[in-house]
């Protein structure tokens, strides 16, 4: 495995930088496998993967899945050696697809429920960085209704339109104190919307042999309504009004090639690789309605790379009842030195997955997986010139129930 | 079904076990390299000394530099730091015998309201200077507000009998022998394994803040107890004679203090009309005024007709009353007083002395193998803005978060990062790894 590793660090010269806020929990059978699914026709969650295949997949199906995601992070300040951690509360990335259409039909229809970008992190109270950020969560929701098209036994088609939501909250301290020696705080929370598509073409070559290729757009978050709440001592309230912001923050667009190879009956493996177009994440700006001189707007650089990710898994079917399957992907972070910033202390990391799939009867499954993800960064930040080193482990254990009919 | 259950309960806990597993950081050692804080003693002025706001008071005490290091040498066999602490919840004493300073609003001349600083009481409390500490002594902190390179070595400089102006309260409180002690003879008298030395800065700043009025500059020449360089001698020697470890401060320029910058030269703001009749008034001694910025009059006794108008380089402090520029008409109708004035020459004598004491103070550090901490360079980076995990520092008064209220000594947060850059100076020196301490932990200037 490491050779692999080892060879994909030669091809992609972007590897050195790093994946941000992106949450690849969009089916289990998937997650098992590391997250790759562009060219295997499983499930309803193909909806998601490549809206390609659909049309090949030989049953209706309605599924849901949740994937609580577990984090803990910590953060070392380099002069001081203090050690700060998190208490994020946990998150709960979900699932839920339907397909359907007539059996004799190539139309496929289709309704996705996910969300691909997300992160919740809070930090203990006093920590070093709190100037920075004490508390930030993204939570996003596309709902994707989905069309696909078998063209021949070979190749299929499709395409969803995305409406996005999106919900943000951003919490820091002000380096200002009243006279108790109370911290002053800024709370920026908004919900917002946006537009995009998912498309993706399926080539079966063989019954052992087949490829997929997929591209998801950009989505940008606009929140033009955002409400920001300043806690500041009595004699400064004027000068950090409280009151609406707008903000707009881009889920960037995503383009995969997949293949899934079928050596024998029980055996499959798939690989994916994806370009994420985080580029287009360079500041995130906030817009104040009533500025002061204490209140200006301000634009913070994040100056996101595009970045690189490569999965690898694997599914072995045990018996009739029983799929066992895992995965390992490399995700390359997004994030270049000097912007790495305590809401999303990304690294460039391997993550490691296994699943189960059990074959209730009557057309029900369960799937289970697990994925774990290890992140060590140091870095000094331009902006705030918060220098020292994050670590994080994340643990996602997730489950879906399938009902093919 | 039991079976399954408990298999379930089992791998249930195992799994809530196995994700509340958390990252760790392995942390650098603190290793103290060649040097021994076992016994660490601070000699310097006001700001070693924990005077802030105006006043020597308890929290300002608790945050003086010399103690926020000792914290940190705790993490390599430091000893116990000892202060002659005033009361908590006292209001301090200042060297008017004034109280500390706190932000307030404040009505002025015009009527507007805008915060500014206030005294916290009428007038000090003076039974800090009544009743002697010195029970509670030794003290590893042995530094006092207005001391001198050359006061420090001067015996009986608590000693009351020596008359008013001729001796040092703040010292009297804390000797153990007032009336013949010295600042040097206490601290060396502890044998101290560490030192740090910060003199210099009253050397030249009891002469600024009067604007060249009373006092006088040290001179660099001229024996111990005359001169300064002789003066740091006799410290410097005396404190290493048993072979004792130290760091020397250098003194900052006045530029990178708001006392002095706060005030600009040229802050008469005049319109056409204004102007004009300025011009006019001022038409026997030649001064001219035009519309928009114009420099201060101020008063020079070498100028035709006692007065003149201020030029760039030239420093009105912070002092100066704020409603008698607004609305008594001084530095336009009438000059401001000389107390409130440095002029380019006095500008020029004190940043001579500065540089020169500086010199003196690296030469002695690079003979002896101390650690030499460059206050000034580092003053002159917060002068231009300093981002610290997030928080932004300047040198401006009350926003720039560094200088306290009597806009000459340090808030929390500056005297953290002031100790900062002694440990940064003490490792490179001698090849310790004592961590900085978290800034973000102290306050800068708070507000009602």
């Amino acid at each position: 495995m490491r050779k692999i590793v080892a060879l994909l660090t030669i091809c992609s010269p972007l590897l050195i930088q790093a994946q941000g806020f992106q949450v690849s929990l969009q089916g289990q059978k998937q997650q098992a496998m590391a997250g790759a699914g562009t060219a295997l026709m499983a499930d309803g969650a193909s909806l998601f993967y490549n809206p390609g295949g659909v049309s090949f997949l030989k049953k209706n199906s309605f599924s849901i899945g949740v994937t609580p995601v577990i984090s803990h992070a910590k953060y070392a300040d380099e002069s001081s050696a203090t050690v700060s951690q998190t208490n994020s509360p946990a998150s709960f990335p979900f699932t839920a697809y339907m397909v359907f259409g007539r059996p004799a039909s190539r139309l496929k229809y289709g309704v996705a429920v996910y969300t691909p970008f997300g992160s919740a992190i809070e930090w203990e109270k006093g920590w070093t960085g709190r100037f920075a950020v004490t508390r930030s969560e993204l939570t996003t929701i596309y709902f994707q209704p989905t069309v696909s098209y078998k063209i021949s036994e070979k190749v299929g088609i499709g395409a969803g339109f995305v409406y996005g939501y999106g919900k943000v909250n951003f919490e820091r301290d002000i380096p200002i104190t009243d006279n108790k020696g109370d911290y002053s705080s800024a709370k920026l929370e908004g919900t917002g919307n946006g537009f995009g598509f998912n498309a993706g073409i399926y080539y079966k070559s063989s019954e052992r042999v087949s490829f997929g290729l997929t591209y998801r757009s950009e989505v940008k978050m606009n929140l033009d309504k955002g409400k920001a709440t300043f806690t500041v001592p009595a004699t400064l309230a004027s000068s950090f009004p409280s009151g609406n912001f707008t903000a707009s923050v881009p889920m960037p667009q995503i383009i995969t090639f997949g293949t899934a190879l079928k050596p024998c009956n029980n055996l499959t493996f798939v690989f994916d690789a994806s370009m994420i177009g985080w580029k287009s994440f360079d500041t995130l700006a906030f817009d104040y309605e009533t500025n002061t001189s204490e209140l200006p707007d301000t634009k913070s650089p994040r100056n996101y790379k595009n970045a690189f990710s490569y999965r690898l898994g694997a599914e072995y079917s045990i018996n009739k009842k029983i799929d066992a399957r895992t995965g390992i992907k490399l995700l390359v972070s997004p994030i270049q030195d000097g912007y790495v910033t305590p809401e999303v202390p990304d690294a460039t990391h391997v993550n490691y997955s296994a699943g189960l799939g059990y074959n209730m009867g009557r057309g029900m499954n369960i799937d289970l997986s697990f994925t774990f993800q290890s992140m060590k960064r140091k870095d000094t930040n331009i902006e705030t010139q918060m220098s020292g080193t994050y670590k994080t482990y994340i643990f996602m254990p997730g489950i879906s129930f399938n009902y093919n009919f | 079904m039991k079976k399954i259950i408990n298999t379930s309960v089992l791998a249930v806990s195992v799994s809530l076990v196995f994700f509340s597993c958390k990252p760790e950081i392995d942390l650098p050692v603190a290793t103290k390299g060649n040097v021994d804080v076992s016994k660490y003693v601070a000699i310097g002025n006001s700001m070693s000394a924990g005077y802030s706001d105006n006043a020597l008071y308890h929290n300002a005490q608790l945050m003086a530099y010399p103690n926020l290091m000792a914290q940190q040498f705790s993490q390599i066999s430091g000893g116990a730091f000892k202060q002659p602490m005033v009361n908590a919840g006292s209001v301090g004493i200042g060297s008017y015998l004034n109280s500390q300073l706190i932000l307030a609003p404040s009505v002025d001349c015009q009527g507007i309201i805008s915060l500014a600083p206030k005294y916290l009481a009428d007038k000090g409390d003076l039974t800090i200077f009544g009743a002697s500490v010195a029970a509670q002594g030794p003290f590893n902190n042995m530094s006092v507000p207005g001391l001198k390179s050359v006061t420090a070595i001067y015996p009986g400089y608590g000693n009351p009998a020596n008359g008013t102006g001729n001796f040092n309260p703040y010292f009297t409180r804390m000797a153990a022998d007032p009336a013949t002690a010295s600042i040097l003879s206490e601290a060396a008298g502890q044998a101290p394994t560490f030192f740090s030395l910060s003199v210099g800065n009253d050397d030249v700043l009891a002469y600024a803040i009067s604007g060249g009025t009373s006092d006088a500059i040290t001179p660099s020449a001229g024996p111990a107890g005359m001169g300064f360089d002789a003066s740091v001698d006799v410290i410097i020697n005396t404190l290493t004679a048993n072979g004792a470890k130290g760091a020397i401060a250098n003194v900052p320029g006045l530029t990178s203090i708001p006392y002095f910058t706060t005030v600009p030269f040229n802050g008469l703001l005049l319109d056409q009309a204004n102007a004009d009749a300025l011009t006019a008034a001022y038409s026997p001694l030649g001064i001219t005024f035009q519309p928009g910025k114009n420099g201060f009059i101020i008063e020079d006794a070498n100028a035709p007709g006692g007065m003149r108008k201020s030029v760039d380089g030239e420093m009105i402090l912070l002092s100066v009353p704020q409603d008698s520029l607004k609305c008594n008409g001084w530095g336009s109708m009438k000059p401001i007083p000389n107390q409130y004035v440095l002029t380019a020459n006095e500008v020029t004598e004190i940043s001579n002395a500065i540089t020169s004491y500086n010199s003196k103070l690296q030469a002695i550090a690079i003979e002896k193998g101390l650690a030499y901490v460059d206050v000034s360079a580092f003053m002159n980076k917060v002068k231009t803005g300093i981002v610290y995990n997030g928080v932004s520092l300047k040198t401006e008064f009350v926003t720039g978060g560094t200088f306290s209220l009597d806009g000459v000594n340090l808030t929390p947060i500056g005297n953290a990062l002031l100790a900062n850059e002694f440990i940064k100076a003490i490792n490179s020196t001698y090849g310790s790894t004592i961590p900085q301490l978290n800034a973000t932990k102290y306050k800068g200037i708070s507000f009602p």
